[in-house]
């Protein structure tokens, strides 16, 4: 009964989410990003109406595909125009997922990700 | 009686069941039950969360569970108390409940006894979890978790007694290996009590008469208490402990790994020594503790990307399967086979055969391969032992549409990875301080005018796994999860 509860909890908190009604636009520099060299990720986020997002408290994390592995967390800098901005560093070789979560201004949460496979040290 | 009741009663050492608080406890007839339900509730959020919440393996409770904190805890509590996870085990929960509608009738397959079976799951479980990545993979983890509990409800509303821990589960004969390493064993406290014994209550289970029906289970795998011997086959469910009218059975400490070196006839087992299935299982745990750790490597993967490269194949199957096969397969039959060999050469008048002599050593390897699957849980363990706090909080976000349990402090997560390898380092060389013992008691055991030569080749052997052993866990880690030629 309790994990019939929870969920229902899990189902409509899925089927709620405003994260849908986002578009995230992802940039990375250096693309593809290095392991254990900073990274500046850029995102720009849209309302479904196409326009900008502003206002939001957001932070970012990268976190590594193995659960239990440390993660990178880095605070987002808002620089208008719905652009929102994080610099962090990998710090190790493997698959990567950036994550952007947090508040919009009116209160709901937003959860974006970005699956970065194969971060590698840079060579030579 | 028979004269094989040879369990000794051990007046110096502790009997867990006489002390407060956890005598009092383990003696509970819902003890088991008391474990079993949070285990149950722990497998419900892991299926819900798996199926239902995010996909990202570090926010899921399916996989941060499992990979983390189950497999950990399950090696931890091997080495600290017992086979605790197998007595908690909720699959036989949903089990029992699937026996009240259903009752077994059948016995399991004579031509399906022994661990062979089980032997290829496991081997086949490690596998598919490097293949296809589980621990990347929540809802591929809740599926699998459904599935083990389904398959253990068929088989066990099919087939009488515990058919399915005993001659299928691959966790259990992992735990069965594994618990020869544990510092309790239930035994028998006083032989001429169970001499005495005429009704045999510890297998048979208790009876009532009127309506006939059956009060309290005897042991369902097989083992009779007054010749068991050791903990291979024992799920620590205490059934035993409950059934018998003397209470006269003990929860003893003893030296861990001591049993591997009883030649003594084991119920429902026989001779550990004339079990080939059981010692290519002791072979097995111990490769397969480097496989899985080496798997997580740097090396590792660029070892595959050259082996890909070189048979032309743009799959990691025959890839993987190829490791799998040297690792598990051509590696341990070469490297047993040349100490055998040696061993034989050494030690004049061996009267048993090369595989005798290599089933007789194999089980000295055990320690070691404890000590390496314990370096690599443990690492997990202890690097990301407080993820449970985000992940959980993180849940609740998912749940309830916002922050119930607070937002999540992603910066929770454990040791820094650099603190631990000291521990790691501890752990392995503890196992091969253990495995070299048992090689050094084995030759003593079975050569004792030449023990030292017989011993040679065995502890060269031992010497090379720890020394992979460390190099392996000295490796940079490198997650791959979807990138096998990204």
């Amino acid at each position: 009964m309790l994990a019939c509860a929870v969920s229902a909890a899990w189902a409509a908190g899925c089927r709620s989410d405003p994260s849908d009604q986002i578009t995230a636009e992802w940039t990375l520099e250096p693309s593809p990003p290095l392991a254990g060299s900073d990274v500046v990720a850029r995102i720009t986020l849209h309302d479904s109406a196409r326009n900008p997002v502003v206002g939001a408290k957001l932070h970012l994390e990268g976190q590594m595909s193995h659960p239990g592995m440390t993660p990178v967390v880095a605070d987002v800098i808002e620089r208008g125009d719905g652009i929102y901005e994080g610099r962090m560093r990998l710090t190790m070789d493997g698959d990567w997922a950036l994550v952007l979560s947090g508040e919009l201004r009116d209160g709901s949460r937003i959860m974006k990700q970005l699956d970065v496979a194969g971060v590698h040290r840079a060579t030579g | 009686m028979s004269p094989a009741f040879t369990a000794r009663p051990d007046s110096h050492h502790v009997d867990l069941l006489r002390l407060p608080l956890v005598g009092s406890f383990l003696h509970w007839r819902h003890a088991r039950l008391a474990l079993q339900l949070p285990l149950l509730a722990l497998a419900g959020l892991v299926v819900v969360h798996g199926l239902f919440g995010p996909q990202l393996a570090p926010r899921n409770l399916a996989t941060v569970l499992t990979s983390i904190h189950w497999r950990g805890l399950l090696i931890v509590a091997l080495l600290g108390v017992g086979n605790l996870f197998c007595t908690g085990c909720p699959m036989m929960l949903v089990r029992d409940a699937g026996r009240r509608v259903s009752h077994p009738a059948l016995r399991w397959p004579r031509w399906l006894r022994g661990k062979w079976l089980a032997l290829a799951l496991l081997v086949l479980v490690l596998f598919a979890y490097e293949l296809f990545d589980l621990w990347s993979l929540p809802r591929a983890t809740a599926w699998l978790v459904l599935g083990y509990f389904a398959l253990a409800l068929v088989v066990d509303v099919v087939f009488a007694g515990a058919s399915f821990c005993k001659h299928l589960c691959p966790i259990g004969q992992f735990n069965f290996m594994a618990s020869t390493m544990s510092p309790t064993e239930l035994r028998v406290t006083d032989v001429s009590t169970c001499r005495a014994c005429r009704t045999a209550d510890c297998i048979k289970g208790q009876y009532e008469v009127r309506p006939a029906r059956l009060v309290q289970r005897g042991c369902e795998l097989g083992l009779f208490l007054p010749v068991k011997v050791g903990n291979v086959d024992c799920t620590m469910c205490l059934d035993c402990v409950h059934a018998c009218p003397h209470d006269n059975i003990a929860l003893v400490t003893r030296v861990p790994g001591a049993e591997l070196l009883e030649t003594r006839r084991r119920s429902g087992l026989g001779r550990l020594i004339q079990r080939p299935d059981l010692a290519v299982l002791a072979v097995v745990f111990t490769f397969a503790a480097l496989v899985n750790a080496f798997a997580m490597t740097s090396p590792a993967f660029a070892a595959e990307q050259r082996i890909a490269a070189a048979l032309n194949v743009r799959s990691e199957a025959p890839v993987l399967a190829l490791i799998f096969v040297v690792g598990l397969g051509i590696a341990p039959a070469v490297l047993l086979g040349t100490a055998g060999v040696i061993t034989r050469g050494l030690a004049r008048r061996e009267p048993a055969t090369l595989r005798h002599t290599i089933a007789r050593y194999a089980f000295a390897l055990v320690p070691i391969g404890f000590g390496i699957w314990l370096a690599h849980y443990g690492f997990h363990l202890l690097t990301g032992l407080a993820t449970i706090v985000p992940v959980a909080q993180s849940a609740a976000i998912d749940a309830f549409g916002r922050a119930a349990l607070g937002e999540p402090v992603w910066r929770w997560v454990g040791m820094q990875p650099s603190s631990v390898f000291p521990i790691q380092l501890g752990f392995v060389l503890l196992g091969a301080a253990g495995s070299f013992g048992l090689v050094h008691a084995t030759s003593l055991r079975d050569h004792p005018s030449t023990a030292t030569q017989a011993s040679l080749p065995w502890l060269a052997l031992v010497a090379l796994l720890t020394t992979t052993a460390l190099w392996i866990l000295s490796q940079p880690m490198e997650m791959r999860a979807v990138s096998f030629f990204g």
